[in-house]
């Protein structure tokens, strides 16, 4: 399954087409009531023109009963236009168009009013008038009451506004056209640091950590955020993989170095005849070198456990957990035989119950490097001071020694794999330089920390703070 | 022949020296590079093999040093880095021939004898003077094809008389590239010796080889060598 891409190219430019597009029908809307009705005055004002002139068309009939007659010549009809006119006696003085419509129309109060003849709709308008016939006569004259209506067809005024309509959709559509491909041409030129960044970035392997975040990507205010974040990303990941070659270099070091002992020696032993002895001699031999091989590959391995993470401990998902005043004692009488051969006294201050979520095995591991550690480095007839304790959430193992103590100039490095100072922690001294690692990552692995330092008295004192372990009724269970 | 080993590691070292003196190589082991940097400085050293990863000074800068103070000793680095350009840099920084770890004590040993071979100024195996033949990898000598039974001192004193054909070479030369550290030496032993070479050499119908200079030492005659 493929996921779908999105473009944001494409999202502005749809984005601000609709937009401009909501504004162009809101626009159009607008005018279509605006020309509506400026239509519609100006026509019922031309209406009303063409009414008053009927109205002005009826004149003296000349007759004996003083009546009054229509007149159009000189007047100007619209050759669509209805009318009747009427006298106060019902009389049609003029009329043209569908008299159903009219006489009925006629009856309407005087104003505009719309009625519909078959398919075609009207605007009407209806005029009450008084003529006056013989005004200079001393009678003054006689009145008659005129009613006119008079009507247009309305289409005509829809024809203008639709005319108006579309005349603004042409222009929307032309405007819309050019904004969008104005607007893609302006969003990829302005979109370019993106593309710059990206092809910086892509620039980036495993042989070239050059990343230098191009100068249009940092003066991008919404891109400045991304190229920081990408530098120090790299800057982590390049540090982290460096370490990681270097492990993997240092390790496959290691391991030459020791099958290349083991191979020596078995071929030193068959370069020529020997006798019983000198085989049986160089078997032993070969089998301690073996037997440090294997050491080797043990600790690479426990390395490489402890240096992942710790949910794949178990795979019911429980947390392990033991007793670090298990781990202590048993590590003490693990060393107890190193500690008689140098004479050195094992001073153990205190060792408070104290639970942690470690691996019995790693909690061991992690106490007794610690104490070899520190016998190795001590003097002999010297001495030792061993103390567990519970500080708050967390428990605190310190191990002190009154050895040689650390050089400033190892410190920075005591933790790195295979790292051995001087020459007395050479490999000479059977250290694979991997035991203060395995201390750190198994401290690591639960939160805890590790440190190493020179104590005023002289000698060396290692501080183990671990969070102890937080099943209060499980503690209970292990503390006693 | 003497030899110099600068190897940290212990065991490794021991094997090497062990299998250097089977094949009949005065050998000094040094542990680290500032160590292994003074020896060489000495100047005794037919060959030096020399481990790049060592505490305190690397085997780079051991090189360096010696290079610079004229020190010509053929040089075979052992190393356990992949890296051809490291090899490339060490190559042109004067040294002789490498080989990776784990390596074959067999072609250890080969590729040191051939370095020595060619510190002397011979490419072949095979040394001739005069009606001599001294075989280097089987460690037989012949004289007109007959076989003489040496005893390894013995051998080791013919093999740097035949590098060195018709040069003056004193006792105290002998002394300081037969024996190594580990050996007790005394400029009489290179005297018996010496005689009892002459006297295995001494076949009969034939001249003698080595002649003897007063206070200045030896001297191996008898026409070029092929």
């Amino acid at each position: 399954m493929t996921t779908p891409s999105v473009s944001i190219t494409r999202r502005l430019v749809v984005s601000v087409l609709l937009l401009e597009l909501l504004a162009a029908v809101a626009l159009i809307v607008a005018i279509t009531v605006h020309e509506r009705h400026v239509q519609l005055k100006a026509f019922d004002a031309s209406l009303a023109g063409d009414a008053e002139s009927l109205m002005g068309a009826v004149q003296d009939a000349e007759d004996q009963g003083d009546n009054v007659m229509l007149d159009l010549r000189g007047v100007q009809l619209n050759k669509h236009a209805v009318y009747r006119v009427e006298d106060e006696r019902g009389q049609v003085l003029g009329s043209s168009g569908d008299p159903a419509l009219l006489s009925r129309a006629i009856l309407n109060p005087p104003g505009f009013f719309e009625a519909k003849a078959g398919q075609i709709g009207y605007r009407l308008f209806v005029l009450h008038g008084v003529r006056t016939i013989d005004p200079g006569k001393p009678t003054g004259g006689i009145s008659h009451k005129i009613r006119i209506v008079y009507g247009l067809p309305v289409g005509h005024v829809w024809h203008e506004v639709i005319e108006a309509i579309r005349f603004f959709a042409i222009a929307t559509a032309i405007l819309l056209g050019v904004t969008a491909i104005l607007m893609v041409v302006l969003v990829r030129r302005h979109l370019a640091p993106v593309h710059e960044l990206a092809y910086e970035a892509d620039r980036i392997s495993s042989r070239n950590w050059q990343f230098d975040a191009p100068l249009s990507a940092k003066k991008t205010v919404e891109l400045r955020p991304l190229a920081r974040a990408l530098e120090a990303a790299l800057l982590r990941v390049h540090l982290s993989f460096e370490q990681q070659k270097r492990f993997t270099s240092d390790a496959a070091h290691e391991l030459k170095t020791d099958v290349a002992i083991v191979k020596s020696s078995l071929q030193l032993l068959s370069m020529r005849r020997r006798t019983a002895d000198e085989y049986s001699a160089g078997l032993a031999q070969s089998l301690d070198d073996f037997t440090r091989l294997e050491r080797t590959v043990e600790k690479l391995l426990t390395l490489a456990r402890l240096e992942q993470p710790a949910e794949s401990d178990k795979g019911d998902g429980t947390q392990p957990s033991c007793s670090l005043r298990n781990a202590v004692e048993e590590a003490l009488h693990q060393s107890r035989p190193l500690a008689e051969l140098k004479r050195i006294e094992v001073d153990v201050e205190a060792l408070d119950a104290a639970a942690i979520a470690l691996d019995g095995r790693d909690a061991l591991l992690l106490c007794s490097n610690i104490l070899v550690n520190a016998l190795q480095h001590s003097y002999e007839r010297g001495k030792i001071c061993v103390k567990l304790a519970r500080r708050g959430t967390d428990v605190v193992l310190t191990i002190q020694d009154w050895g040689e103590g650390i050089s400033e100039e190892d410190r920075p490095y005591l933790f790195d794999p295979f790292y051995r100072g001087d020459i007395s922690r050479s490999r000479k001294s059977g250290s694979t330089g991997l035991g203060l690692s395995i201390c750190k990552a198994i401290c690591l692995r639960i939160g805890g920390s590790i440190e190493i330092a020179n104590h005023p008295a002289g000698g060396t004192l290692v501080t183990v703070v671990l969070p102890a372990y937080k099943r209060i009724s499980t503690t209970r269970e292990l503390s006693a | 022949m003497r030899v110099l080993l600068v190897e940290d590691e212990q065991r490794l070292a021991e094997n090497i020296v062990a299998a250097l003196r089977e094949v009949g190589l005065a050998v000094d082991h040094a542990a680290d590079g500032e160590t292994g940097s003074h020896m060489a400085e000495q100047g005794v050293y037919d060959a030096i093999v020399l481990d790049l990863m060592l505490p305190g000074k690397s085997g780079q800068s051991v090189l360096h040093d010696m290079r610079h103070r004229a020190i010509h000793s053929p040089v075979l680095i052992l190393t356990a880095q992949e890296g051809k350009e490291s090899i490339v840099e060490l190559l042109n920084a004067g040294a002789d021939d490498y080989l990776s770890k784990p390596f074959d004590l067999g072609e250890l040993l080969a590729r040191v004898k051939a370095l020595i071979r060619r510190g002397k100024g011979t490419s072949t195996s095979l040394l001739r003077m005069a009606d001599v033949e001294l075989d280097t990898v089987h460690q037989t000598v012949l004289r007109r094809g007959e076989t003489i039974d040496l005893s390894p001192t013995e051998y080791r004193i013919l093999e740097y008389l035949i590098h060195r054909p018709r040069a003056i070479v004193s006792k105290q030369e002998l002394l300081e590239h037969l024996y190594d550290f580990a050996w007790e030496h005394h400029s009489n032993v290179i005297e018996a010796h010496i005689s009892n070479l002459r006297r295995k050499l001494n076949l009969a119908g034939t001249e003698p080889l080595i002649e003897t200079l007063r206070h200045r030492g030896y001297r191996l005659t008898g026409g070029a060598p092929a």
